[in-house]
């Protein structure tokens, strides 16, 4: 009997002893925004840089739960106080932000002219702002209740589509000549 | 892409072609109503001009084309109400027969006659507004610039103010030129309008048109020997019902399905939150 007693108290000392340190930086995020990005900031700011990404999401979840036109103000405050922690560069924060929040289309970029830059690759371009209207779905209208931005970026996209279509043909046109 | 011909459809295949040609040329007269582009230069006078000949065409083959429809109308109203469908052998039913199969051949003979206008207007339109908008948007505009352009230019029109764009269908010609004048009015008053949008619209309805006009003035010549024929036994074709149909419905709007590629506009307000991280 004490033998038993003695193997259980042995395997169980040993079971312990293995047991690892719980995740610091698995954080389930939950409840107020505000609060949340309060919490996903201070592990951020502990070394869990490497999570932004996750945490970034579990925001955006919680928002979609909790729409509000102040949402994306709270997400833009967010992405500049993690860019000054040096989390994130500022392009990242900008990118991030209008991506969700904006109706521009950050897909939709570019400092040289648009025969050169954009034509060439005009159906990766239209992919891609097809894309970004989903998080632009997610970041306007189920996180900020902002469908008005949200309709207007997606006319956006399909002036967009109609005016390359001219512009490439009459840039193609002109390169027959 | 050219419609393909077979013996068995040749006619109503120009029916869709003339349909076709006719909606999408209809639209250019008014498309001078962006004028007041603040940065980019999309109509210059050039480009109006060439704009207003080819809507001056464009109402000169309805004002024709109406009158010879509405012959046609009265003859086909005449040959089903005298029950001659299927009444073979009967001489007033062929005669009846025989005055629509004449006014068809009519219709061709004003369409082969406006096709050659139609086509130089067309493709004069077409080469202005392809030369600006591979000038002004294709090599002076940066992607970025574009889209504020787009934004800029759209934050303002209203969804009235906005002629029905691509994919209109069965719109009163006139209607349609008061919607483009009732557009220029507004222009004056200030409101401004899509210019980009409107310029890629009617260049590319314009080289769908080019193709089609083509098209159509290769079958006229063949559709007119096929009636020819038709005369010598006094028939009256579902192919030739169809076009009188198509035409119908393009001279007096008797469908109307519009939709139109913008939605309702929203303007920014001053209490709307912009972000620092805003573009």
């Amino acid at each position: 009997m004490i033998r038993i007693l003695t193997s259980v108290l042995v395997v169980l000392s040993l079971a312990a002893c293995t047991t690892t340190q719980p995740d610091h930086c698995a954080v389930n995020l939950r409840g107020n925004l505000d609060s949340a990005m309060t919490t996903a900031e201070s592990k951020l700011a502990s070394g869990c840089e490497y999570h932004f990404n996750s945490y970034f999401n579990s925001l955006l979840t919680i928002a979609e739960a909790n729409p509000d036109k102040d949402n994306k103000m709270l997400f833009s405050d967010h992405l500049m106080r993690v860019n000054e922690m040096g989390v994130i560069s500022r392009r990242q924060a900008e990118g991030l932000y209008n991506r969700y929040f904006n109706v521009k289309f950050v897909s939709l970029q570019g400092d040289y002219n648009t025969c050169s830059q954009t034509c060439p690759v005009r159906t990766q371009v239209m992919s891609d702002m097809k894309a970004e209207l989903h998080d632009k779905e997610l970041g306007l209208m189920r996180a900020s209740a902002d469908a008005a931005s949200f309709y207007r970026a997606d006319t956006l996209l399909k002036e967009t589509d109609l005016v390359l279509e001219a512009t490439c043909r009459a840039c193609t046109a002109g390169q027959v000549q | 892409m050219l419609p393909r011909y077979s013996n068995s459809n040749r006619l109503s295949d120009l029916a869709c072609a003339l349909t076709l040609l006719v909606l999408l040329t209809v639209g250019a007269p008014d498309a001078s109503a962006g004028v007041s582009g603040p940065v980019v230069r999309l109509f210059p006078t050039t480009v109006l001009e060439d704009i207003r000949e080819t809507g001056q065409v464009a109402e000169e083959m309805e004002n024709n084309l109406q009158e010879v429809i509405n012959k046609l109308d009265m003859q086909q109203q005449l040959y089903t109400e005298s029950l001659c469908q299927g009444a073979d052998g009967d001489q007033g039913c062929e005669r009846i027969a025989k005055q629509l199969g004449s006014t068809y051949l009519e219709m061709l003979d004003i369409m082969s006659d406006r096709l050659p206008d139609m086509e130089r207007a067309v493709n004069n339109t077409r080469s202005s507004l392809e030369k600006r908008l591979r000038q002004e948007l294709g090599q002076r505009t940066t992607p970025t610039t574009l889209q504020n352009a787009l934004l800029g230019e759209t934050a303002s029109v209203k969804a009235e103010d906005r002629p029905a764009l691509r994919g209109r269908s069965g719109v009163r010609l006139s209607d349609r030129f008061k919607q483009y004048y009732n557009l220029v009015s507004t222009n004056r008053e200030g409101a401004s309008k899509s210019l980009a949008v409107v310029a890629s619209d009617i260049y590319l309805d314009m080289d769908e048109a080019a193709h089609l006009i083509a098209a159509t003035q290769e079958e006229i010549g063949r559709a007119a020997l096929m009636e020819q024929l038709n005369q010598s036994f006094g028939t009256i074709t579902p192919e030739m019902a169809a076009v009188v149909g198509g035409v119908k419905e393009i001279l007096f709007g008797e469908s109307m399905t519009e939709s139109p590629i913008a939605a309702p506009p929203y303007a920014i307000g001053e209490a709307d939150f912009v972000s620092p991280l805003a573009m």
